[in-house]
């Protein structure tokens, strides 16, 4: 026995994920929930290009029983595609899209969308709704462990594809829009256990608090429901927090709320804050900072710099720097945007005049899901553009002074869309450093997506569109090339990899996970 | 119970009528739902109504439920320990079958068998392998074009591709246009002979050790 097991773990020992692997992804592989730690999801893959991108063809869908709304972003590794569902997990033959083995979590009585696992040494990561960690066999899908990381009776749950680091696997929480206290955590790869903790809303008498009035910490939400980006020569972890609650009245919480809407950097062995940067203080508009934060080493005004870009919920476009947290540059990204007149040379927003929620209603743009959210933007170098999707519309803001109760549904009223007013996506292509919008796409459609990017060194972007389609534009200037009706709504982000020489590109839609490659006549 | 059977299967795994065991359909009825549909029936259905006494249709309803209850909740009897002794041991269990990580891959991974099967799965898996194969764990033998040959279990296999994961826990994504030959043998890998094997007691070991094999624990179990 003990013979076989040693057998056992020579021979997978070289197909573990390292921490180099996981550092130099996206190559042929996609180790990581955003291509890269840097959220860049710029494939270096040149095989499916700006020529033949036309001669696209779908070469396998995968459907992934009893799902109907996937967020998943799949990771590839060794040939293995990994997916998930809520409480679940699925590892496919990437090359025929068959099932390898699935993984579900049944005893969870809960059920929320799930945005995918994370990879590390020989295993893959899921987090559950009722916010456990499990670790799983990446070849046999077989359980390793089943760790609680919080309490879903006190409210916590979880959707977060997890981020792993050298020594730690990073989760977050939802819970913003019902009253808990936000937190990253790292959690050892081996059992789960605990390595550091870093609270969203400081408790009373740590710096920050004195921004909060007498609200309860524990009721002031921040959370940390997308996942991080991560620098490894600073040590980094750049992490965005969500909505302070309840989320669209701030009577009870006079102040800006730290660290809601805000990126907090922190460092990734002891999770010490280093520098904080919150776009939205003292939120009523429910506008997280959740969107991943790019990170990007580039010419800024004539310098070198390494920089942390963010297109916003609030429809700000924002460039800091990520080494001190400093303020550096931001433009608006939409033109449906009158909540603020601009920003100060702090990055601080300038309130526009009687523009908060109200009871009996207001009008204030962008609306509540914001100009941009969770869906991944991409960055290509060699147009030095980052290609972000947009939603232009506004929405009626109403307000509610009553009591607030958490995990009771409360959340200080809410928003309303104006029928006249119909929303419309675009993919907008960003100048990195100015914000200035070099080319947009239009998407015909009910408003009602979520889909992400990727960029390719074949000159492409993937996006998904609000008709159900993925669609290939030129990275440099927008022509679209090629699309594909997948008959579904989108709510995820596409990924690309390579297998054998053959690249290929795959997005989840609702139920189905979808592979595109090039026409082989073979 | 008889007329149950005629539907529902002998051991109410299913048959014209839904599966009972799997606690699937069952557990997403309340009390009050279940006794409903054995009483009244399923209009439009080929359930038909029970007209016994409340009592008798009581006790049904908890019956079928019982079935489907996962092994962990019968708190058997027996000595866990000596039963994971067993299960590392004389069984030779865990060169195929892994829990948390410890043990072989070729046969299914068993850290939540007790969270997920009632016992009377459990103890058919032990006492009669051949009865039912998993999903995925079919031997398989695969000869590529070079002669190699690849055996193992069919985690997945269709006319164009194979999904093999052999004895060394090697996966081998095989595409079909690259094989000489591929055979499925419709047994299972697992040897038969537990009840010859242990006596009456160490079973009892073995069950109550793998029966509390769980991820996460029964609820309303503060142990």
């Amino acid at each position: 026995m003990k013979a076989l097991l040693l057998v056992y773990c020579a021979l997978t020992a070289s197909a573990q994920v390292t921490y180099q692997d996981l550092v130099r992804s996206p190559n042929q592989e996609w180790l990581n929930y955003n291509g890269d730690y840097g959220a860049r999801r710029y494939s270096p893959l040149t095989q499916i290009n700006t020529v033949n991108a036309g001669r696209l063809v779908a070469k396998w869908v995968y459907n992934v029983p009893g799902a109907r709304r996937l967020e998943t972003v799949p990771l590839v590794h060794k040939g293995i595609m990994y997916v998930t569902d809520s409480n679940a997990a699925f590892a496919l033959d990437a090359r025929a899209g068959r099932e390898i083995w699935r993984y579900r979590a049944d005893q969870v009585k809960n059920s929320r969308v799930n945005r995918g696992v994370a990879i590390h040494g020989d295993r893959v990561y899921l987090v559950t709704t009722d916010a456990h960690l499990i670790a799983l066999h990446r070849v046999t899908g077989a359980v390793l462990f089943d760790k609680e990381y919080a309490s879903s009776k006190a409210g916590y749950f979880s959707t977060i594809a997890p981020l792993a680091l050298k020594d730690a696997i990073l989760v977050g929480v939802g819970g913003g829009g019902s009253g808990q206290r936000g937190f990253v955590a790292a959690l050892s790869p081996e059992d789960g256990h605990e390595i550091w903790r870093f609270w969203t809303v400081p408790a009373k008498g740590e710096p920050g608090s004195e921004t909060w009035g007498n609200f309860p910490a524990e009721w002031g939400g921040a959370p940390t429901w997308t996942t991080g980006s991560y620098d490894p020569e600073l040590n980094l972890v750049y992490w965005p927090t969500g909505n302070p609650w309840p989320d669209f009245y701030g009577g009870r919480r006079p102040g800006d709320n730290l660290y809601s809407d805000s990126i907090l950097a922190l460092d990734g062995t002891t999770g010490k804050k280093k520098w904080h940067f919150q776009f939205t203080p003292h939120d009523v508009w429910d506008w997280d900072a959740n969107e991943p934060p790019v990170l990007l080493d580039t010419e800024f005004r004539g310098q070198r710099r390494k920089l942390l870009l963010q297109a916003n919920r609030n429809g700000f476009y924002y460039v800091l720097d990520r080494v001190t947290g400093q303020f550096l540059h931001a433009k608006p990204f939409v033109k449906r945007l009158d909540w603020a007149t601009g920003l100060d040379d702090k990055g601080r927003p300038m309130l526009a005049p009687k523009k908060a929620p109200t009871p009996g209603g207001t009008k204030i743009c962008p609306s509540v899901r914001g100009a941009t959210n969770w869906m991944s933007p991409s960055y290509s170098p060699a147009t030095n553009l980052i290609y972000v999707v947009t939603l232009e519309q506004c929405d009626i803001y109403i307000s509610s002074a009553k009591e607030p109760v958490p995990s009771s549904g409360f959340r200080g009223t809410g928003s309303e869309g104006i029928p006249t007013e119909p929303g419309v996506f675009f993919l907008r292509a960003l100048d990195v450093t100015t914000g200035n919008i070099k080319w947009e796409h239009h998407m015909p459609g009910p408003a009602t997506m979520w889909a992400g990017t990727v960029s390719t060194a074949g000159g492409l972007v993937f996006t998904g569109d609000d008709d159900g389609n993925l669609v290939a534009l030129d990275a440099a200037t927008g022509r679209d090339l090629w699309h594909f009706s997948t008959g579904h709504t989108l709510y995820a982000s596409p990924i690309t990899y390579e297998i054998d020489g053959k690249q290929y590109v795959t997005i989840a839609a609702e139920s189905d996970i979808f592979t595109f490659g090039l026409f082989d006549a073979r | 119970m008889g007329a149950c059977s005629a539907c529902h299967g002998a051991n109410g795994e299913g048959g014209q009528g839904p599966n009972l065991v799997s606690g699937r359909g069952i557990g997403r009825l309340s009390d009050a739902q279940l006794f409903s549909v054995i009483r009244n029936g399923l209009p439009g259905t080929d359930m038909p109504p029970f007209r016994m006494a409340d009592d008798k249709v009581w006790q049904l309803s908890s019956y079928v439920r019982s079935m489907s209850a996962p092994a962990v909740a019968m708190r058997l009897s027996g000595d866990p320990a000596k039963g994971a002794a067993l299960f590392s041991g004389k069984g030779r269990c865990s060169g195929c079958h892994a829990i948390r990580g410890v043990g072989g891959v070729i046969g299914p991974d068993l850290t939540n068998i007790g969270g997920a099967r009632t016992m009377h799965q459990i103890r058919q898996s032990v006492l009669d392998p051949g009865a039912r194969i998993e999903p995925g764990y079919e031997a398989i033998t695969c000869v590529k074009a070079d002669g190699k040959e690849i055996r193992g279990v069919a985690r997945n296999y269709n006319n164009y591709s194979a999904q093999v994961l052999d004895r060394e826990g090697a996966l081998h994504l095989l595409s079909r246009s690259e094989l000489k030959s591929m055979k499925i043998e419709e047994k299972t890998l697992m040897p038969g002979g537990a009840a010859e094997l242990f006596s009456a007691a160490e079973l009892a070991d073995l069950f109550a050790f793998l029966s509390r094999q769980t991820t996460r624990p029964v609820e309303g179990d503060s142990k």
